[in-house]
């Protein structure tokens, strides 16, 4: 018993004890129970021993090799083998030493990897909606700076000057800060009613623009032919619009050379922002309006569906730069709505010049976040796609789950939205729930984020509330 | 054939009762599992050695959701047959 292998006769030996037989008779049955086995598995028979397993033939197919010593291709003929698979008992027996030991899911990169994978080929939208976020939150920075310098809250365009200002009183401490400041407001005249002209520019464009879309209408329900017409019609006014813009970028550094250094610098940061911002938005509202004017006219407008197949590439092209022109009015009408009901009050205490631009850049930074992000809060949220599906088990938490999938632990609302018919108290779920994950739209947890994390809280306080 | 079907065949050969071959069967059966249990190999002339292996502990990655899993060792009763079994088996046309 000491040896690892038991021969045939040992095995003879132990059963004639154990069975209390003659060893010839052990010997006998042994020997008739292989061959049986045998015999059964020849004819292709599958023989089964009751709390000992299963016995198998098996075909193995011929298969190409190599030998080793010459490199020559052989083949490896097919064989018959007989396979034992053990019965569960045998196999948990033989198996006890192990048993108590369970598959362990280790966790980390693995998640991330397939997160990160998921991201890029969401849409260019969501990424400029995050510099949008970005943008404001160095705005918000720079307002609460301002109020703590001053004591009083003033408009950004102001604030920004005052920033400057303390900048270069870091920077250069003898140019006295007087000087700095009778030029600033100097400067900031000049560049306004330039900006006045570009607005006329805009308008007169804009006014040219509407001309055209007014007679759209009347001419798509009659015919295909005049919706090429519009083309012609529509790229003069683009080119204009570029001239326009292309006018405006051009004069303004000249305008700076005029000024002192400082100047200079403050203007060119000036530009450089408030560039910045006109170009992400125009981008974001023209690709809004490209995709909705393209529905449109796909679905409600079959010839036009024709000509899309014939000329895709170059109507895409003329739409891309109506819509920048709509852009354009949205913009001027934002900023007269702006002008009309909510700055009225700040604007006061202001000069007259100054208050149009503030409010041009409030309007910029302000509209995206109101738009998108409150729409996204307003609405109900439906959930389509799902990242993955979790059991629940001892000690699961859907803040863990949100922790893992969302990066906060906050958003498990979103969760429990999307389970809700199959929770009946977030706080205590069966275990062996199955619990899908869903894909919630990245805007929404943005953990950097104070409105998504406070909106997040809302519906906590919300559904922990009502169980 | 199953448990059944194997005692009779084997009572019929034997010209013994089946219920002697039962108890007989069971014996054996019970004498290999706790041999195995103790790790020992057991060798059946002219049929095939039974033998408990070791399968070490491997990371399996779930192809579609990329979660690792730690999949612990364990010990497995495995099956070899014999030489002789496997020149019975050569002559044995497939299909």
């Amino acid at each position: 018993m000491s040896k690892d292998k038991i021969s045939s006769q040992e095995i003879i030996d132990l059963v004639s004890s154990k069975a209390s037989v003659s060893k010839r008779a052990a010997e006998e049955f042994l020997k008739v129970l292989t061959s049986t086995i045998e015999e059964a598995l020849m004819t292709g028979e599958v023989v089964k021993i009751k709390n000992f397993g299963t016995f198998k033939m098996q075909w193995n197919e011929p298969r190409k090799s190599v030998n080793v010593q010459t490199g020559e291709d052989i083949i490896l003929l097919g064989f018959h083998k007989v396979t034992f698979t053990p019965d569960n008992q045998l196999r948990d027996l033989v198996n006890e030493p192990f048993a108590h030991l369970e598959p362990v899911e280790l966790d980390g990169s693995p998640i991330e990897k397939t997160n990160t994978s998921s991201e890029p080929p969401l849409d260019p939208l969501r990424t400029l909606n995050e510099q949008a976020f970005e943008i404001r939150n160095i705005l918000d920075e720079i307002r609460e700076l301002s109020t703590t310098a001053d004591g009083k809250v003033e408009s950004i365009e102001i604030v920004e000057e005052h920033i400057f200002e303390l900048k270069e009183d870091v920077v250069e401490p003898i140019i006295d800060s007087n000087i700095i400041e009778s030029e600033g407001p100097e400067s900031f005249v000049e560049e306004t009613a330039e900006q006045i002209v570009v607005d006329e520019h805009e308008l007169s464009v804009i006014i040219e623009t509407e001309k055209v879309e007014n007679e759209l209408p009347h001419q798509d329900l009659e015919e295909v032919d005049l919706q090429i017409n519009f083309n012609p019609k529509s790229e003069p006014v683009v080119s204009e619009i570029s001239i326009s813009i292309t006018e405006n970028r051009e004069s303004e550094p000249e305008l700076n050379d005029s000024v002192s250094d400082i100047d200079v610098l403050i203007e060119e940061q000036k530009v450089k922002k408030r560039r910045h911002k006109k170009t992400w938005l125009i981008v974001i509202v023209s690709s809004i309006l490209l995709v909705f004017v393209g529905i449109g006219a796909y679905s409600f407008y079959p010839p036009a569906r024709n000509f899309m197949d014939k000329n895709y590439s170059s109507i895409k092209f003329s739409v891309l730069k109506k819509s920048e022109s709509i852009s354009m009015t949205d913009m001027f009408n934002t900023v007269s709505g702006w002008f009309a009901s909510k700055k009225e009050k700040e604007i006061v205490p202001q000069s007259i010049v100054i208050p149009k631009d503030t409010m041009q850049i409030d309007s910029i930074e302000a509209k995206p976040e109101v738009d998108s992000l409150q729409m996204l809060f307003d609405n109900p949220r439906v959930y389509t796609a799902y990242l993955g599906t979790e059991r629940i088990h001892d000690g699961s938490r859907l803040t863990i789950m949100a922790k893992r999938y969302y990066g906060s632990k906050d958003f498990w609302v979103y969760i429990y939205e999307a389970n809700r018919e199959h929770i009946a108290n977030p706080d205590r779920i069966p275990v062996g729930t199955l619990i899908k994950v869903p894909k919630v739209d990245k805007r929404l947890i943005n953990s950097s984020n104070l409105r998504c994390i406070r909106k997040a809280k809302e519906l906590h306080d919300i559904y922990v509330k009502r169980n | 054939m199953n448990h059944k079907e194997l005692i009779a065949a084997l009572s019929e050969k034997m010209n013994a009762p089946k219920s002697i071959v039962e108890s007989l069967l069971d014996t054996t059966v019970a004498m290999c599992t706790e041999l195995l249990v103790e790790e020992k190999t057991i060798g059946f002339q002219s049929f095939g050695n039974f033998e408990v292996r070791k399968k070490e502990e491997r990371l399996s990655v779930h192809p579609a959701t990329q979660i690792r899993t730690l999949i612990p060792p364990k010990l497995v009763v495995n099956f070899k047959q014999s030489t002789i079994l496997k020149d019975k088996l050569k002559d044995l046309p497939h299909e």
